[in-house]
């Protein structure tokens, strides 16, 4: 059988391929534009500096953000979250989650917890992966203020009922951060409508962008401690960061290169539409879990209506390791995809699947039904050899 | 001697801001390295007429921009400008 990189089925791990244009422009931005964002003032700097402003508008308007100063350049989602807790928690506070949340919220939370400046409370959630908001409603304490949200998880896909959370929050006066590392790009976001007290995304999965690219949304009003200090080619005669926005939160020089990749790949994403970009993965989704509900050897895990699920798709087959199918379906069929715990134990126990984990696959814009049918056939093929 | 007003911002995001917000406006500006004469900022000020400083600080501040600083250079060939520090808050430019 042919061997298509193609056939890439982790689109939420990592989307490939990218669009031309973001290539293109990460290259372009090292070799010609070459300056140190916010720091020369001769004309390569300010090339860089107005590419970081435009990048910064496109996310603000992709997230209906009215103020990019409260845009945050940051590595990724993980730092995003890290940023938002460490320099939103104060000591004696308490914070709600759900089971569906990434180790880049449990991790930063267990650290908090472990040094006893916070205590927190795991929110349950289904089989599917949707959190029980029952339990949610009688998880309030007086010193909670923070709620976080997975809006989707990386695992089932499910998408988080984002308004009825964030109402219960607000109507208690506790702020909501929204982890959007599966759905930045390819579910709305409207941060104001929502009104979204931070917004938590990555650069390289829904956005089309490079790695090492993402950011934070604090909305106005908010001021977190910052928790890098250093350069920023401002007010650098005083010995404390400076405290406006965006700087506040961003120490050292921008990854600008990644970041001339990221507008292309938000630009992408605006010219396309977010709702044509849903609508089609969402056929997608539904194209793939439909055609894996035939092999009756398998178990499926998530939402079966993908109306209300990220392009994720998880499965199990009895007796077989999961891993092991993962490297069938590469080494014999070229099809990529992740499996494990995809740095989400607890999602796995709520679905489980805890500690084997799962086969996820995470097809993208790009992928075309016929690849989705050379899987099912592979899979078909590796069913009948475990079987047999 | 020669004389020209410079805006300067509290950080680079404002400086590019200003640049493009006035872009459809009718004033002449030049985005230029803070001069060394006027303790440091951000890397980038705006440059303009003394004329017309205070009517841009007046449109800036009306787009919410934050800004830092309002100096008058008077150059004179190569020796160190006279710099003095605007306070645009009476009417016209009063020298603080």
């Amino acid at each position: 059988m042919t061997r298509d990189l193609n056939l890439y089925f982790d689109n939420a791990a990592t989307s490939w391929p990218k669009p031309e244009a973001v290539y293109k422009a990460a290259e372009i931005q090292m070799r010609q534009a070459c300056g140190n964002p916010g720091r020369s003032g001769h004309t390569r700097t300010l090339e860089a500096d107005r590419l970081i402003y435009r990048t910064r508008e496109a996310a603000a308007r992709l997230f209906n953000i009215s103020d990019p100063a409260r845009v945050v350049f940051t590595y990724n989602a993980t730092d995003a979250l890290n940023i938002a807790l460490k320099g939103f928690l104060k000591a004696g506070d308490h914070v709600l989650y759900t089971a569906m949340d990434h180790n880049s919220v449990l991790r930063p939370l267990g650290r908090l917890r472990r040094d006893e400046l916070i205590t927190s409370t795991m929110i349950p959630c289904s089989d599917q992966g949707y959190p029980d908001l029952d339990y949610l409603e009688h998880s309030y304490r007086p010193e909670t203020s923070l709620l976080v949200i997975n809006h989707a998880s990386n695992v089932t896909g499910a998408i988080a009922p984002l308004s009825d959370m964030i109402a219960s929050a607000h109507k208690r006066g506790i702020k909501v951060l929204v982890d959007a590392a599966q759905t930045a790009g390819v579910v709305p976001i409207d941060t104001q409508k929502e009104e979204i007290d931070f917004l938590a995304f990555t650069g390289h999965k829904g956005l089309l962008g490079p790695t090492g690219t993402g950011g934070l949304y604090v909305s106005s009003g908010l001021d977190l401690n910052p928790l890098r200090e250093g350069g920023t080619g401002s007010q650098s005669e005083m010995d404390l960061h400076p405290a406006s926005m965006p700087e506040r939160l961003e120490a050292g020089t921008l990854n600008s290169s990644g970041l001339a990749g990221l507008l292309e790949g938000i630009t992408f994403i605006l010219n396309t539409g977010v709702e044509e970009i849903q609508k089609s993965e969402s056929h997608l989704r539904q194209y793939l879990y439909t055609k894996l509900q035939s092999i009756n050897a398998l178990t499926l895990y998530g939402p079966g209506d993908s109306g209300q699920a990220a392009a994720v798709v998880s499965f199990t087959l009895e007796n077989a390791d999961s891993g092991e199918i993962g490297y069938i379906l590469e080494s014999s069929y070229g099809i990529l995809c992740r499996t494990g715990l995809h740095c989400a134990p607890l999602a796995h126990q709520a679905i489980g699947t805890f500690p084997e984990g799962t086969v996820r696959l995470s097809p993208g814009f790009f992928t075309a039904e016929k690849d989705i049918d050379y899987l099912v056939n592979a899979l078909n093929e590796i069913v009948r050899l475990v079987s047999g | 001697m020669a004389s020209s007003c410079y805006i300067t911002f509290p950080t680079t995001f404002y400086a590019i801001r200003a640049e493009s917000v006035l872009k459809s406006q009718p004033y002449s500006f030049k985005m230029v390295p803070v001069p060394r004469s006027i303790s440091s900022s951000c890397g980038t000020a705006l440059r303009c007429s003394c004329e017309n400083i205070a009517v841009l600080k007046e449109y800036l501040l009306q787009k919410d921009l934050e800004l830092e600083g309002f100096y008058k250079l008077e150059e004179s060939g190569l020796k160190t400008p006279v710099v003095t520090a605007l306070d645009l808050e009476q009417q016209g430019i009063n020298e603080q």
